[in-house]
């Protein structure tokens, strides 16, 4: 055993997908073992019907409908957020006035929690689109915000002084020493981002849509068709971890000194 | 022989709202003659840091003023530039970039300013690492690439506040020769800050010594040890004595230091 657990432990890639594909089998494993006692379909089904649900879906065309909803409504909105999110982050941190007087309000507004708002969302633009796209937004702007001030205002004084003392601009500073240095805190708060704006998305299905995930998980599970629920939990939960993944790797790739 | 650094009068006292002024230096008066390795010692707090802020650029005198060449400073020019301690290297760019960064922020192309970095690299020991980026280095190194980057600006006078104090004693004194044999090749005008009386008198043809809190000058000494120097001559009666002399003159405001920050 002792050579497979050292191999394991090893710092490549391949050792570390191995480790997820590991996990993911015990998961499912434990799982199915469970489901062969606790036989209330209603409660629980095991993760081979659920496969066969998600298929069905896939064959039927449901999920590909339901995606190019949830998808088209949640990747607009997250970018539009971020961009948002990015300018207000420089307003604020760029004017110290601004970040007092509009700090508090948004610290306010970030605290509400907004998407207990989303029937009203849906009340004022009506079912679709664009209250999907404003609850979204709403609840994936803050993150970004936060952090791209944050980010800004922490960027090193020696390396500002470094800069002035070479003679640099102040929009010299800004693209060599303050947005470099900000950036990977930026990166981070879009990592947030994402994952609040797929809970945001499924939460404004819920509300006020005829096709998404969201919707098709409140309508399975209407039914009681507990399989089609926790089929497209798990592609919500795939699009998560890949987000995560890949904006996880964008912070080091940005950031490769603060990792030693 | 008219001066290439003089600094006239200055004063500095630092005024926040609030709270007490502080006085960082009162009555500053020297001058540099053109080519001439200076150092100031004198004990934490004696200002010194402050007043090469001043004369790079970076901070305002109060009163008085310094002058390069009879221009007198207002801001950071291309004759001055000033090595840092520790940690002023920008962490996401590599050495060779590091080492060009004063070069384009002055908008030279990058052929041209890769090429004279290079040729300062190479100057400070650094050839072969020019891709590394500075948290792969180690901390005499990354201060190599602080030196190369204020030297590739080719400024007249090079301004060192305390560049090897981050170091441990061994690598402080490879560095410390290494810096003598990049000053004989440049033949630069050095003013090098530092609370290190040795490195001041091993390095410098005058040190110049603060007393603290206001910094102001308590003495000049000439170094009239012969050069090329080489650590041999740290153990001579002559270096010695010059250290010993100088110690006695800031011993009290050291312990008076050591006690103030420890109570």
């Amino acid at each position: 055993m002792r050579p497979i657990f050292d191999f394991l432990e090893q710092d490549t890639r391949l050792a570390s997908l191995l480790r997820v594909l590991l996990s993911a089998i015990c998961v499912l494993v434990l799982w199915q073992v469970v489901s062969l006692f606790v036989t209330n379909r209603l409660l629980l089904v095991p993760p081979a019907d659920v496969a066969v649900a998600l298929f069905h879906e896939i064959q039927n065309g449901d999920l590909w409908t339901n995606a190019v909803a949830t998808v088209t409504a949640v990747v607009s909105s997250f970018l539009v957020s971020v961009a948002i999110g990015i300018v207000i982050g420089l307003a604020l941190a760029s004017s110290r006035l601004l970040s007092l007087t509009g700090g508090p309000v948004l610290s306010a507004l970030n605290s509400v929690p907004i998407i207990a708002l989303a029937p009203l969302f849906v009340a004022w633009l009506g079912l679709g689109f664009a209250s999907k796209f404003v609850l979204v937004l709403m609840v994936a702007v803050f993150p970004v915000v936060v952090t791209t001030e944050a980010g800004l205002r922490a960027a090193d004084k020696p390396l500002i002084e470094a800069a002035r003392s070479f003679n640099a601009t102040k929009l010299q500073i800004f693209t060599t020493v303050t947005f470099p240095y900000a950036l990977p805190f930026i990166v981070s708060g879009v990592r947030v981002a994402w994952a609040r704006a797929l809970v945001g998305i499924v939460v404004a299905e819920f509300f006020g849509s005829f096709a998404g995930f969201g919707f098709a998980i409140l309508s399975a599970s209407q039914t009681f068709d507990t399989a089609r629920v926790l089929g497209y939990v798990f592609v919500l939960g795939a699009m998560g971890l890949i987000g995560s993944v890949s904006f996880a790797a964008l912070e080091r790739h940005l950031a490769p000194w603060r990792q030693e | 022989m008219t001066a290439l650094l003089r600094v006239d009068n200055v004063d500095k006292i630092f005024s926040r709202r609030g709270k007490t002024a502080v006085e960082a230096l009162r009555g500053i008066n020297f001058s540099i003659e053109e080519g001439e390795f200076v150092s100031i010692v004198g004990a934490s707090g004696s200002g010194k840091s402050t007043l090469l802020r001043i004369i790079d650029g970076l901070l305002e005198p109060t009163k008085g003023a310094v002058f390069v060449d009879d221009a007198r400073v207002e801001k950071p020019g291309r004759d001055r530039a000033m090595v840092f301690q520790q940690d002023s290297l920008l962490p996401w760019k590599t050495v060779i970039e590091n080492v060009a960064y004063g070069l384009t922020l002055a908008k030279s192309p990058w052929p041209q300013a890769s090429k004279v970095a290079e040729r300062f690299v190479a100057m400070t020991g650094l050839a072969g690492f020019e891709s590394h980026y500075p948290h792969q280095l180690s901390g005499g190194m990354r201060q190599r690439v602080n030196v190369a980057r204020a030297l590739a600006v080719d400024p007249r006078i090079l301004l060192l506040d305390e560049p090897f104090a981050a170091l441990d004693a061994q690598t402080r004194e490879i560095m410390q020769t290494e810096l003598l044999k990049i000053w004989q090749e440049s033949r630069k005008t050095v003013l090098l800050i530092t609370h290190q009386i040795d490195e001041a008198v091993f390095l410098s043809d005058r040190v110049i010594i603060f007393s603290a809190r206001p910094g102001t000058v308590r003495e000049e000494i000439k170094i009239d040890l012969p050069r090329p120097r080489d650590l041999e001559l740290k153990r001579t009666p002559e270096f010695v004595g010059l250290v010993d002399h100088i110690w006695k003159l800031i011993e009290a405001e050291v312990r008076l230091g050591v006690t103030a920050s420890e109570g």
